[in-house]
């Protein structure tokens, strides 16, 4: 999930995010941050996650997890 | 739901824009937002500019100079009209119907089939529907669908969700028999279980405005909203369009028995362009079919954004020739409904300014 990180460090404006990095801790995670990060999913994990779905994820850990566990679903 | 229909054609479109145009970087003051991530927004989902009425301005008024137009510019004779589809979710009244409202106005004779349809981002594609039903009677060869909505007028200017976005207009369809040999598919459907993804809440019978529904309230993330206002779940409208239309698209084709590269043009809905350009990649169809330029131009007037996207981006070749075109709305409902047609050899196909009448 290397790539995820990468991709969401780039969606969050920064150089990198860590695993028990916390998304509120960052300014770009609004609602545009979230549509941003939601759209993204869609299209490289074919994964649709709702807003509601993602209000108990804190860290960024947890959303990697959370993505990956829907994939395989 | 399939359907199909035969010698049936779009004879002409005329889109009512208001003349008022206010910029996104106005709208971006009353955001409780930090200012670069109003410009990311700016720049994500293509806001720039969008067209409003000014307060006293209903749909009735744009539907009326629109067709005082035609009949003006003798494009349309009022007595050659059978029907009258006025489809709007921001009606004068709850009581008549818009659609008689424009009748009277325009003194439209009594033999003349007027009525309202309730719909919102589908709309387009779901008047086009129930014109071509009304074709089948012989009494029926003109019909006239009008598109409106002025829903400016209930979304909160503190809302970044949905205020940047919003737009007003008017679009005039005439939809006659016609002669083509390649019918015209259509298929639809709606999902009444997820209705308030997009919904005013307060103003009908169910919660009738009163002084605590006008109070706005702290709705996250900044944004400020009443219950008298629009609201709209952006990320569940996001992913019910990435989930629901390319299926749509897919299964229309397929039962038109139409390859894909076929179809000259994708003219779809126009929530923003963010929404548009995934869709656009997902369907694996070139940007350059689907045009994604009518929210920066003039903000989302719900059903009135496909006709928009036509007489904006095709106006003058619709005029002289003929396309293999796609057709998609989606939204309130919710409801999604695509149709494959040939449209071209338009009598009028192009866009109007609505002047405004009074102070904003």
């Amino acid at each position: 999930m290397d790539e995820f990180y990468t991709k969401l460090a780039e969606i969050l404006e920064v150089d990198e995010v860590r695993e028990d990095s916390q998304l509120e801790s960052f300014p770009a995670w609004d609602s545009l941050g979230v549509l941003a990060a939601i759209a993204m999913i869609d299209s490289s994990y074919g994964v649709n996650l709702t807003s509601t779905e993602l209000t108990g994820v804190k860290t960024v850990g947890e959303f990697a997890r959370l993505v990956e566990s829907r994939r395989k679903a | 739901m399939n359907f199909t229909f035969r010698d049936k054609r779009i004879a002409g479109i005329l889109t009512v824009l208001p003349e008022h145009e206010q910029k996104f970087a106005d709208d971006m003051r009353n955001f409780d937002f930090p200012k670069a991530r109003s410009l990311k927004l700016k720049q994500v989902m293509g806001y720039d500019r969008h067209r409003l009425v000014s307060a006293g301005t209903c749909a009735s008024d744009l539907a009326v100079f629109g067709l005082r137009h035609l009949f003006e510019k003798g494009l349309l004779t009022p007595d050659g009209l059978d029907a009258m589809i006025v489809v709007t979710q921001s009606p004068d009244f709850f009581m008549p119907p818009t659609s008689n409202v424009i009748q009277g106005e325009l003194g439209l004779k009594q033999d003349l089939f007027c009525m309202d349809i309730t719909q919102g981002c589908a709309g387009f594609v779901v008047g086009l529907i129930q014109a071509f039903l009304m074709l089948e009677q012989e009494s029926v060869s003109r019909v006239a669908l009008v598109n409106v909505d002025i829903l400016s007028r209930k979304v909160s200017t503190k809302d970044r969700n949905s205020y940047p976005l919003i737009g007003d207009a008017a679009s005039i369809t005439i939809v006659e028999r016609g002669t083509d040999p390649s019918p015209i598919y259509a298929n639809l459907k709606m999902d009444g279980t997820r209705r308030e993804a997009l919904m005013i809440p307060a103003g009908g019978f169910r919660l009738p405005s009163s002084p605590e529904t006008a109070v706005p309230e702290d709705v996250g993330d900044g944004n400020f909203r009443a219950k008298d206002n629009l609201r709209m779940d952006g990320t569940a409208v996001f992913n019910f369009v990435q989930v629901e239309v390319p299926p749509m698209i897919d299964e229309l084709l397929a039962f038109a028995a139409v390859p894909i590269d076929q179809v000259d043009w994708f003219l779809f809905h126009q929530p923003n362009k963010f929404m548009l350009q995934k869709l656009a990649d997902k369907m694996k169809v070139p940007h350059a079919k689907m045009p994604s330029n009518v929210v920066e131009k003039f903000g989302n007037a719900s059903g009135v954004t496909i006709p928009t996207a036509i007489t904006l981006n095709l106006g003058e070749r619709l005029q002289s020739e003929s396309f293999q075109v796609c057709l998609a709305g989606f939204g309130v409902g919710l409801t999604w409904a695509s149709m494959l047609m040939k449209m071209g050899s338009m009598r009028f196909c192009g866009m109007v300014d609505y002047p405004e009448q009074g102070d904003r």
